[in-house]
């Protein structure tokens, strides 16, 4: 380990390291995957695509997280961008909800709405809005296919307790979705 | 190592998680976003760059205009008008000179304390005098606007029977109220204070101003900046008395 003592030497080893750094590699590698990723938790896919950029750009000025770690690094620090945008969603919704209410316009919904597709995805979103972030965290890295060492990389966790917790996850996701949906 | 069993629990939630799956039609557009980090980047490493620059410029213009006296008497004299203009306004309606009746006023407590020569100055000694007494610090802004209209009332009415004492509350005492005094050119007598007087006046705010009578009696004490005019007639109604 070298030990640097002058804040020339260190700047100059961050601009070696910066320069050593292969952003296009990594973003050619992960780019889709992270995008679909942010786009399962957000409604707007345009919306993912720029919380994606943000992430990586992040990355490309955070020298620390570029280690070996760095997968992980990216993975959860896109998961977290995505959950956060779906409770400024979900925050935004609520207002607008309220606002139209005190201004008493007609609801935009037709007597006959059909059930679709996106009101099931409105439904689990705002399930996993509701849940403590780590599970909902748990359960889109599950959906999204990541093994469970995959889960545990990215979380940062032993290996051995992701079937705990994730099992954990699961039963609240459940529980939360009968509470608010009731029995399908 | 993978563990992927599959109980009814993890299908169950496993399907409805999977409504969230972006459609096979949707791709990102990889190359744009590509085109748009790289972008981003060089627009943060321009900021990046710069940003040391940037705030010791920041710092610079802040040194210069806290060192510089301009701004701070722009602040008063914008301070002044805003005083002057309201007082205005609360002086369209009709002016009285609310001063306590003679029989519902107290005797001021008294006090001894040294002027800037070292002179002792005891407020029963300015019996037969009106003395109009105000609280005051260096640091207070309100007390720095009227301070100039209570040397107006010294050279006006002194021959008339009228003693302005200020009473300075700075903790640090003579040193920063001798230069003071000094620069605003106070030609009335300055004492320096404490709070157990203060406290015996009743000050819950500053400035306070209090108006003793000829008797040595508390005809009028107000909290806060004082109205100008008001306080003149009320002057004017004590050193006819």
């Amino acid at each position: 380990m070298s030990i640097v003592n002058a804040p020339g030497e260190a700047l100059a080893e961050m601009n070696a390291r910066e320069a050593q750094f292969d952003i296009d590699g990594l973003f050619r590698a992960h780019y889709r995957r992270v995008a679909r990723m942010i786009a399962r938790v957000v409604r707007d896919p345009a919306r993912a695509e720029d919380l994606a950029v943000e992430v990586f750009s992040k990355l490309w000025h955070n020298s620390g997280a570029q280690g070996d770690h760095v997968e992980g690094w990216l993975y959860r620090v896109a998961l977290r961008a995505g959950l956060d945008e779906l409770r400024r969603q979900s925050r935004r919704a609520r207002y607008e909800r309220l606002l139209s209410f005190v201004r008493a316009t007609p609801s935009p919904s037709t007597p006959e709405q059909p059930h679709s597709a996106a009101e099931q995805q409105e439904r689990v979103r705002s399930v996993l809005n509701a849940l403590p972030q780590r599970q909902a965290e748990f359960l889109v890295l599950r959906s999204h296919g990541f093994s469970y060492d995959e889960v545990a990389l990215t979380l940062n966790i032993n290996p051995s307790s992701v079937g705990t917790l994730l099992s954990r996850a699961q039963q609240s996701f459940r529980e939360e979705f009968i509470k608010r949906c009731g029995q399908e | 190592m993978d563990r992927n069993n599959s109980t009814p629990l993890s299908a169950w939630v496993e399907e409805r998680l999977a409504s969230l799956a972006p459609g096979d039609y949707w791709e990102p557009d990889s190359a744009a976003a590509l085109a748009r980090l790289k972008r981003l980047h060089d627009s943060r490493s321009w900021l990046g760059s710069r940003w040391p620059w940037a705030l010791a410029t920041a710092a610079v213009v802040c040194l210069v205009l806290m060192v510089s006296p301009s701004p701070r008497v722009l602040a008063h004299r914008c301070l002044e008008c805003t005083v002057a203009v309201w007082q205005s306004l609360a002086a369209s309606g009709p002016t009285r000179a609310d001063l306590k009746p003679e029989s519902a006023r107290t005797l001021a407590p008294d006090f001894t304390l040294r002027d800037a020569t070292g002179k002792e100055l005891t407020l029963s000694s300015l019996k037969g005098k009106v003395v109009l007494l105000n609280f005051w610090a260096t640091w207070c802004h309100g007390c720095q606007v009227e301070i100039p209209w209570f040397i107006e009332f010294e050279k006006r009415y002194e021959n008339r029977g009228l003693v302005v004492v200020g009473v300075s509350l700075d903790s640090d005492g003579w040193t920063s109220v001798r230069p003071w005094v000094k620069e605003k050119k106070v030609n009335y007598a300055i004492v320096i204070g404490s709070d157990s007087l203060a406290k015996q006046y009743g000050l819950d705010g500053m400035p306070l101003t209090v108006l003793i009578d000829r008797d040595g009696k508390i005809a009028d004490s107000h909290s806060g900046i004082v109205n100008r005019a008001g306080t003149k007639q009320k002057l004017g109604v004590l050193l006819a008395q």
